[in-house]
């Protein structure tokens, strides 16, 4: 996984085969049956037609593949409505994309040029149309960031973080109907990064469907009757509602990826159907995806592992934990679905997050204390976690990045997580917490029993039995631990109000991270951390909002990450990295478990193509994302 | 003419005087078990009448022994409720043997042996025919502080030095499931207790009033009663248990949700109370016993309250099993005790996933005292009921 800007100032991506010889090769090429009738009629040009001048051609021999047929629907079960945001991090077209060694390759772009690590110019594919069949060119990009990125309407905070360097925004180019380049002053490497995420920056958009709702375009009648009759604020929020790309609700949209949404929520069931203009091809020339249909099943994510274990899904990871292994294997033979032992590669399977901007003083300085911290993180018992979570299977460690990474190093995993209650306790009372009340619970400085609160966003029951241990844990110190619950949105305006103590959540995202890889995780840059969100709020508005850090450690990290913004070579932002993690560790701003963990898949027994083995994690594999699952297909 | 029972004319009848001493009851003599019955205390015949309801009786028997034994907690419980036992997670309950080789050796365990199925990531446990332990009563095992009053160590069984001995299995942390059910059961049946004297207090004084005076206090507390009653409950639960704050320590959150329970369900007793008490204030008994004079605090305790105490017990007798119900039913939702506070809705709670159905049944288990209990205290109601009554 080396994303090398020297490389990339070299190096151009070409795809790697050119398609016209095997097209030529090829008789005909074969419909989908779904799509024949369709053809014939006339209603839709034949494949060869839809596909770019040059598409993409899947490697399938470096991953093992098969050669599939076209058929059929694959079913997935899901949890809320959002979570149809599921199919855009599944489906991983990207302009650029990770592949399956995590090497940054050109995806619906044709090229991808790089210079100084600040000029980036972008290749489309000529003849590359939107799920509609309007070509796909340079004009959407000028789109976006003419009419979208820079309209105080829609962009009211200015465009998105991976398109400023150093708070500055690129000078935009259209070189010609496929051709685009984004000049900084100072290198970007987080946006190349950005385009590949499982969650991408956005930064083109249909623009002959987005029109129709742009003040600049649409006819202003028409826009305002659209506003008036959905019961729209304005026509800014039309346009965002009805132009979302990450999250496919409106099935009017065009779209890239290779399904497409054709259900107007809300639902319980969304279908998405193949993309006719897909780009991707197998090694025969054929159109992907395979499998005709994708649906989407919300329910209750309580009853996932319940309505696998009886077959009702063809593929799914999600909602299911460790601990519903041994009842899905059970039940493998009868159902006709394998269960698949994938690792998770999150930094740590169940993290804690002292929030560090806690509106009470007093707890305040002592979250922000590093010795509390690193007390807290003796007191734990990581091996009855593991082994009561975990069947002992996983590694305990700090939240770090993994074994696998590049950048591991064994004392990141390990400081301060050996258990020692004898250690912490001497250290509480070393910060002054040494009177004890009732319950032989520990006094704060002003006399209030200690007392954590550890809030979650309720989406896993590991978090809820690891607390359950932790209560116990923490006992031993003195402190009384608390559990309190709450919905997603609900917790996430608390800790950046500061009214959370503690969150308990996933680790970092960082468990396989490469010096390429963006360290944003490691500083305070978002409102979205749950263990300095303040400071990230800060970070994030420019100082619009929130404070600036206050903790010399924390600072450090921060003038690392923005190094890291404007580093050019590898050399550097190894350093950076090793920085980064090695405070970030000593610091214990998170206090991490245990990780790899088994991810159980159940993968229906007929589905071909999906990797026996694999790292389940959200990035830089978008999950499912870089083992391709247009390649995927059900065998008779 | 001979036989007619008439003497002949002009002669006087003939005359018989019995020399002994009248007695106006003779014609209705009454054995000494019929006057050991009508000269009875009505709580005397109360006791006769439920002593023939068996099934009543038994039920009170073993209610009794519920009641004693979580007095008892610490000392029936055979670990301590933090007590976890990280190798014997998930364990199945364990059989106890009286016999090794055909010869009586008083009751044993064996050896559990823990082994991994890698395959399916699952603990297996199996017995160690080869090695047992003995279990022991009266013995010392875990400490613990006795009614919060004094430490001891003294158990009503545990197993010898070295062994494990889990009568009902263990939980995803290793601990005890009958410990931890003795435990719940303090909780589980005093909630119910509690509650019904919030309600009852609430309920008699309430209803009381407004059947004795009537009129706007009357009117008053019906539409109060009405509004009470049209509120949803689970909703009106869910608000109330978020209420209660997290850092609230067990015994008080316990203490809310009865009182919360209680607030609930006076509504019901105290309307039957103001009927009955409207109802029977127009009793000939009570004109009479007016007419002779009777103060009204006599008329309402020596005449009303009897009249109604049979309705009084049956709606106790099923307030409470609906209590216990309603702290499971809350606490199975996640609205009511929240560990580490145990009680049988909490365990239950813990078993809500296919995992355990499928794989740990025995976590289910406190589902059976949880039916005992409520069948024992229906049983017992309805013989009270029966015997409140005892000259129908």
């Amino acid at each position: 996984m080396s994303l090398n800007i020297k490389q990339f100032a070299i190096l151009t991506f070409v795809a790697a085969f050119s398609l016209s010889a095997s097209i030529g090769a090829q008789a005909a090429l074969k419909e989908p049956p779904v799509l024949a009738p369709l053809v014939e009629s006339g209603k839709l040009p034949p494949m060869e037609e839809r596909l770019p001048d040059n598409p993409l051609v899947v490697d399938f021999k470096d991953s093992d593949k098969s050669i599939g047929r076209y058929c059929c629907t694959l079913e997935m079960l899901m949890g809320k409505s959002k979570d149809i945001r599921m199919m855009t991090v599944y489906g991983y077209a990207r302009l650029i994309g990770f592949d399956s060694n995590y090497q940054l390759k050109p995806d619906i772009l044709e090229k991808f040029e790089s210079e100084e690590g600040r000029i980036f110019t972008l290749h489309l594919r000529k003849g590359h149309k939107w799920s509609d069949g309007h070509p796909f060119t340079a004009e959407d990009f000028r789109y976006y960031w003419e009419d979208v990125a820079m309209n105080e309407d829609l962009s009211g905070s200015g465009p998105p973080q991976v398109l400023l360097s150093n708070g500055k925004p690129p000078k935009f180019e259209v070189i010609d109907d496929y051709t685009v380049r984004y000049t900084w002053e100072d290198p970007n490497p987080a946006f190349p990064l950005g385009l590949a995420g499982p969650s991408p920056a956005y930064i083109y958009k249909p623009a002959h469907y987005m029109k129709q709702f742009h003040m600049s375009y649409a006819d202003p009648e028409k826009l305002q009757k659209i506003v008036e009759d959905g019961e729209y604020r304005n026509w800014g929020a039309v346009h965002t509602r009805l132009g979302r790309q990450y999250r496919p609700e409106n099935p009017e949209m065009p779209s890239l990826q290779p399904w497409q949404n054709t259900t107007k929520g809300p639902s319980k069931r969304f279908e998405f159907t193949r993309n006719p203009y897909y780009h991707r091809v197998d090694p025969n020339g054929q159109q992907l995806p395979y499998i005709d249909e994708v649906v989407l099943l919300m329910g209750s994510s309580d009853l996932v592992a319940t309505k696998s274990g009886s077959g009702e899904t063809d593929l799914q990871a999600r909602y299911l934990r460790f601990d519903d292994y041994t009842f899905l294997k059970q039940g493998e033979d009868e159902q006709g679905y394998k269960v698949l032992t994938w690792r998770a590669g999150v930094a740590s399977q169940i993290s804690l997050y002292p929030n560090l901007n806690v509106q009470d003083p007093v707890w305040r300085d002592l979250f922000q204390n590093v010795n509390f911290r690193r007390a807290l993180s003796l007191g734990l018992n990581r091996h009855e976690l593991n082994e009561q979570l975990f069947f002992g299977l996983a590694k305990v460690g700090g939240d770090t990045v993994l074994e696998e990474s590049p950048l591991y190093k064994e004392e990141y995993a390990t400081a301060w997580t050996e258990n020692d209650f004898e250690q912490a306790n001497k250290m509480l009372d070393e910060l002054g917490l040494d009177k004890r009340g009732e319950d032989n619970v520990r006094l704060l400085p002003d006399g209030r029993p200690m007392e954590i609160i550890v809030e979650s966003a309720g989406e896993s029951l590991e978090q809820a039995d690891a607390l359950e241990l932790i209560r116990y844990h923490w006992e031993e110190l003195g402190i009384k631990t608390f559990t309190r619950v709450l919905q997603r949105d609900i917790h996430r305006r608390r800790f950046l109000t500061g009214e959370t103590m503690m969150t308990i959540s996933k680790g970092m995202n960082i468990g396989l991270a490469t010096p390429d890889l963006n360290p944003e995780e490691l500083a305070p840059v978002s409102p979205a951390q749950p263990n300095w969100p303040v400071w990230g709020q800060y970070t994030q508005t420019g100082g619009k909002a929130g404070e600036p850090p206050s903790l010399p450690s924390a600072k450090r990290l921060l003038e690392l990450y923005l190094d890291w913004r404007k580093s050019t070579n590898n050399a550097e932002r190894e350093a950076i990295w090793s920085e980064m993690l090695e405070i970030y560790s000593q610091e214990v701003f998170s206090i991490g478990i245990a990780r790899g963990a088994i991810q159980p898949v159940v993968v229906n027994s007929k589905l071909r193509n999906l990797p026996e083995t694999g790292i389940y994690s959200w990035s830089p594999s978008a999950f499912f994302g870089v083992y391709r699952p247009d390649t995927f297909w059900f065998a008779e | 003419m001979s036989n007619s029972p008439l003497p002949d004319k002009g002669k006087p009848i003939e005359h018989f005087v019995s020399t002994e001493p009248f007695d106006p009851l003779a014609v209705e003599k009454l054995t000494p078990a019929q006057e050991k019955y009508y000269f009875a205390s009505q709580r005397q015949l109360m006791w006769w009448k439920f002593k023939k309801h068996k099934l009543a009786l038994f039920s009170a028997l073993f209610l009794l022994f519920c009641y004693l034994v979580i007095a008892l907690a610490e000392f029936v419980a055979p670990y301590d409720l933090a007590h976890r036992h990280i190798g014997s997670i998930y364990a199945p309950p364990q059989g106890i043997h009286f016999f090794e080789d055909g010869k009586f050796v008083g009751p044993r365990v064996y050896q559990r042996v823990r082994t991994l199925d890698m395959d399916l990531q699952k603990r297996i446990y199996t017995d160690n025919k080869s090695k047992s332990y003995a279990i022991n009563f009266f013995c010392d095992g875990d400490s613990y502080k006795f009614w919060g009053l004094f430490e001891a160590r003294k158990h009503l069984y545990c197993v010898e030095e070295g062994g494990t001995f889990f009568l009902l299995g263990t939980d995803k942390l290793g601990r005890d499931m009958f410990s931890r059910i003795i435990y719940g059961a303090r909780i589980s049946i005093t909630i119910g207790l509690i509650g019904i004297a919030v309600s009852f207090i609430l309920g008699i004084t309430i209803g009381g009033l407004a059947g004795y005076y009537g009129g706007w206090v009357d009117v008053i507390v019906q539409r109060i009663i009405e509004v009470l009653q049209s509120i949803p409950s689970i909703p009106l639960w869910m608000a109330l248990a978020a209420i209660l704050p997290v850092t609230w320590s067990p015994i008080l959150v316990y203490f809310g949700i009865t009182v919360i329970l209680g607030l609930l369900d006076w509504t019901g007793l105290a309307r039957a109370v103001r009927s009955k008490l409207l109802s029977l204030r127009e009793e000939d008994y009570v004109l009479a016993s007016q007419l002779m004079g009777a103060k009204p605090g006599r008329i309402i305790t020596r005449h009303l309250i009897p009249g109604f105490m049979s309705h009084l017990i049956a709606s106790a007798t099923i307030t409470i099993p609906a209590m216990i119900l309603g702290e499971t039913a809350l606490s199975f939702l996640g609205l009511g005790l929240r560990p580490p506070v145990t009680s049988w809705g909490v365990l239950l709670n813990e078993a809500q996933n296919i995992n355990v159905i499928v794989l740990y049944p025995w976590l289910i288990l406190p589902v059976v005292p949880v039916i005992l209990v409520i069948l024992a205290f229906n049983f017992m109601g309805d013989g009270l009921r029966d015997a409140a009554d005892p000259y129908e």
